[in-house]
C-alpha cells in the first residue's frame, strides 16, 4: 500500500525473526537423529497444511471440512504419474498436481462458496467424502488397495523440500494477505460480506481465488507426502483425519493469524508423536484432539496466539499469571 | 418386479430409521440454531451401548433401547447448557464456534470409540434375528420391521410432545424467537437443554436400531452424520415435518442404488447427491420452520 511506509521497524524485526527461524531450521538436521528428523519433517508439513487451511477457514471465514480432497488430489496425481508405465520424475509431477487442484477448486469453489457457514462446511465435507468414495471405486487409483511409489530413502531431501514448501507458503500468505489489497478484500469478505460487495469488491472472485490458493498449497504438500511415505491409499491421504487435524491445528493456534497455524500445528504434531511413542498407537490422539477443540472454543476462542501476541485478553491473562509468580 | 418391490420395502424400512435419526437433529437446529456435527457420534454411541447391554447384561435390544433413550436423555441434558453457552456467546461468529465445538465432541466420541472398541464391527442380536415375514413376493426380516415400527413410535412421540404439551408449546415458541419466549416466562436455557437431551436420546435410539440391522464400528459416525445432513438439507434445515419425506427419500435412494448399481457405489452416489442438493437448493426442497 502506498500510504504505508515500506520498511517499518516492526517489519524489519519480523523479517529478521522469520529469517532466523528458517536458518535455525535449515541447520537443524545436522544436530538431530533420523527419528527426530522425521518428526520435524512432519511438523513442517502440518504447519504448511494449517497455513493453507487458514486462508479459507481463518481469513475468509469459511470453515472447510473438505481439504483432505485436495491433499488427496496432490498425492494421487504424483503417485499415478510416478507409476512405472508413465515414470515421471517427482518434480515434474508437482505442476500437474497443483494445476489439477486449482482446477477442481475453481470448479467446485464457485458454487460451493455461495453457501454460508454450516452449509458450506457440510457441502465441502460431502464433496471430500464423495471424492474419497470415487477414488475407492476407480481402477487407475488402485481402489482400496492403494498405490506404491518408487522409494527414495533420503530423509534430508524430504526435510528440506518440506522446509522450502512450508516457508514459501508462509511468506506467500503473509505477502498476499497481510501486505496486499487481496488481503484487505478477503478480510472485508469475512467481516461483512454484503458491505464488502457494496464497496465494489467482487466477493465471488475473491472467494474462489482464496479457495484455489489454499487448495494449491494443500495439494503441494499432498504430493510431497505421497513421495515421502511411498505408499498411499484412499484413507491415508483422503480420510477425514487429514482435515480434522488441519481444522484443530488452526483453531488451537489462532484463526486468521499468520503464526497461529504454525504454532498449533507444531504443538499438536509433537503431541501426536509423543502419544504414538508412549502408547504405541495414535488412536488416543483423536479424543485428545476433540477435547482440545472443545476447550479452545469454550475458553480460548482466539487461539493460543492470543496469549502471546498483544490481544487484550492475552495481555490480561499473562499479567495475571505473572502477577502470581 | 419382485426385486423392485423388495427394494422398495427395504428402502422404506431404512427410511423410517433415518427419520428417527434426523428428527431430533432438526429440532435442535430449529430451537438452538446449532448444526450438530456430532449427530453420527450419538448414533454410534447408542449402538455400542446396546451392544454392551446385550453382551454384559443380556438385555434384548428392543428393551435396552428404552434404557439407551433414558441414558442419553440425561447425557444430552447435561451437555445442553454448554452448547447453549457457546451458541449465545459473544464470539465474532458464534454459529461457527458452535459448529467447531460439536465437531470437537464428535472427534472425541469417534476417537474414544476407536480406542475402546478398535476398528472391529459389532452387531447386536435379538430374539427376532433371523425371522422373516413373507408377503407375496416380498420377504421382510422381522428385525427391520420392528425397528421401523419403533422408529415411527419415537418420531410420533416427538410430534405429540411438540404439538400437544406445554413443553412443546415452549419449544415452538423458542423456535420462533428466544427473546420473546423468554419474556413470556419460558426458561430459555432449560428448555434448550432439554431439547438437546431429547435430540441425543432420539439419535442414540436410532443407533440401537441401526446396530440391530447392520453393525456398529467407529467409522459409522461419519456415515450417519452425513446421512443426517442429507435428510436435514433435503427437508430444509429446521423443518421437522419435511424429515418424514426426506428420510424415506434417502432410504429409497440408498436401497435402489445398492440393488441396481452396486453397494460399493451407494455412498458415492448418496454423498454426490447431497452435494448437488446443497448447491441447487441449500434452503431445502420440502419446507421450512418447525
Amino acid at each position: 500500500m502506498a500510504s504505508k511506509p515500506v520498511l517499518t521497524p516492526k517489519l524489519i524485526v519480523r523479517t529478521l525473526l522469520f529469517g532466523a527461524i528458517v536458518i535455525a531450521l535449515a541447520v537443524l538436521p545436522a544436530l538431530i537423529d533420523s527419528y527426530t528428523l522425521r518428526i520435524a519433517t512432519g511438523a513442517l508439513m502440518w504447519a504448511g497444511l494449517a497455513c493453507a487451511w487458514n486462508i479459507v477457514g481463518g481469513y475468509a471465514g469459511y470453515i472447510s471440512f473438505g481439504h483432505s480432497a485436495f491433499f488427496g488430489i496432490g498425492a494421487y496425481t504424483t503417485a499415478i504419474l510416478m507409476q512405472s508405465n508413465i515414470g515421471a520424475s517427482f518434480f515434474v509431477t508437482l505442476l500437474p498436481a497443483i494445476l489439477l487442484s486449482i482446477a477442481v477448486a475453481v470448479v467446485i469453489g464457485g458454487p460451493t462458496m455461495r453457501l454460508r457457514g454450516a452449509y458450506f462446511a457440510i457441502a465441502t465435507w460431502a464433496f471430500a467424502e464423495m471424492l474419497m468414495q470415487l477414488v475407492t471405486v476407480l481402477d487407475f487409483t488402485g481402489g482400496t488397495a492403494g498405490l506404491s511409489l518408487p522409494a527414495y530413502l533420503n530423509e534430508f531431501f524430504f526435510y528440506y523440500i518440506m522446509l522450502i514448501a512450508s516457508a514459501a507458503s508462509f511468506i506467500g500468505v503473509w505477502l498476499l494477505i497481510e501486505r496486499s489489497r487481496f488481503g484487505f478484500r478477503i478480510k472485508a469478505l469475512r467481516d461483512d460480506e454484503p458491505a464488502a460487495e457494496s464497496l465494489g469488491i467482487r466477493t465471488n472472485l475473491v472467494k474462489v481465488q482464496s479457495f484455489a490458493l489454499s487448495a494449491a498449497i494443500t495439494a503441494l504438500f499432498g504430493s510431497i507426502y505421497a513421495y515421502w511415505t511411498t505408499y498411499i491409499d484412499p484413507h491415508s491421504v483422503m480420510g477425514p483425519e487429514i482435515t480434522d487435524q488441519m481444522v484443530v491445528m488452526v483453531l488451537l493456534g489462532g484463526l486468521g493469524t499468520v503464526w497461529g497455524p504454525a504454532l498449533g500445528a507444531v504443538l499438536l504434531w509433537i503431541t501426536n508423536r509423543y502419544i504414538w511413542s508412549t502408547f504405541g498407537d495414535t488412536v488416543i490422539y483423536l479424543p485428545v484432539l476433540g477435547i482440545i477443540i472443545a476447550l479452545v472454543v469454550l475458553f480460548l476462542p482466539n487461539g493460543l496466539i492470543s496469549l502471546i501476541v498483544g490481544r487484550q485478553r492475552g495481555k490480561e491473562l499473562i499479567s495475571r499469571i505473572l502477577g502470581k509468580l | 418386479m419382485d426385486l423392485f418391490l423388495q427394494t422398495l420395502v427395504n428402502g422404506i424400512l431404512i427410511g423410517g430409521i433415518l427419520i428417527c435419526l434426523t428428527i431430533g437433529f432438526q429440532l435442535t437446529f430449529g430451537v438452538l440454531h446449532v448444526i450438530d456435527f456430532a449427530v453420527g457420534g450419538w448414533t454410534m454411541l447408542g449402538g455400542y451401548t446396546a451392544y454392551w447391554l446385550v453382551t454384559l447384561a443380556g438385555i434384548d435390544p428392543f428393551i435396552s433401547i428404552f434404557l439407551v433413550f433414558a441414558l442419553f436423555l440425561l447425557i444430552g441434558r447435561g451437555l445442553g447448557p454448554l452448547i447453549y453457552h457457546v451458541r449465545t456467546s459473544r464470539y465474532a461468529r458464534p454459529d461457527l464456534m458452535a459448529l467447531a465445538f460439536t465437531f470437537g465432541i464428535f472427534l472425541f466420541m469417534r476417537g474414544g470409540a476407536l480406542w475402546l472398541w478398535s476398528y472391529n464391527s459389532r452387531s447386536v442380536d435379538s430374539v427376532l434375528s433371523g425371522q422373516f415375514l413373507s408377503l407375496g413376493p416380498v420377504t421382510i426380516p422381522l428385525m427391520r420391521l420392528s425397528a421401523f415400527i419403533l422408529a415411527m413410535m419415537f418420531s410420533l412421540g416427538l410430534f405429540i410432545l411438540l404439538y400437544r404439551s406445554r413443553f412443546g408449546m415452549a419449544v415452538r415458541a423458542l423456535a420462533q424467537n428466544h427473546d420473546h419466549a423468554g419474556l413470556m416466562g419460558v426458561d430459555v436455557k432449560r428448555v434448550s437443554a432439554w431439547v438437546y437431551g431429547i435430540y441425543t436420546a432420539l439419535t442414540a435410539s436410532a443407533g440401537v436400531l441401526i446396530a440391530t440391522i447392520y453393525s456398529v464400528n467407529p467409522s459409522v459416525g461419519i456415515r450417519y452424520t452425513l446421512f443426517a445432513f442429507f435428510v436435514a438439507v433435503l427437508a430444509g434445515l429446521g423443518s421437522v415435518g419435511g424429515v418424514l419425506v426426506a428420510g424415506l427419500a434417502l432410504g429409497l435412494l440408498e436401497a435402489y442404488v445398492a440393488t441396481y448399481i452396486g453397494a460399493r457405489y451407494s455412498l458415492l452416489i448418496v454423498f454426490g447427491t447431497l452435494y448437488l442438493v446443497l448447491l441447487v437448493a441449500p434452503k431445502g426442497v420440502l419446507g421450512r420452520g418447525i
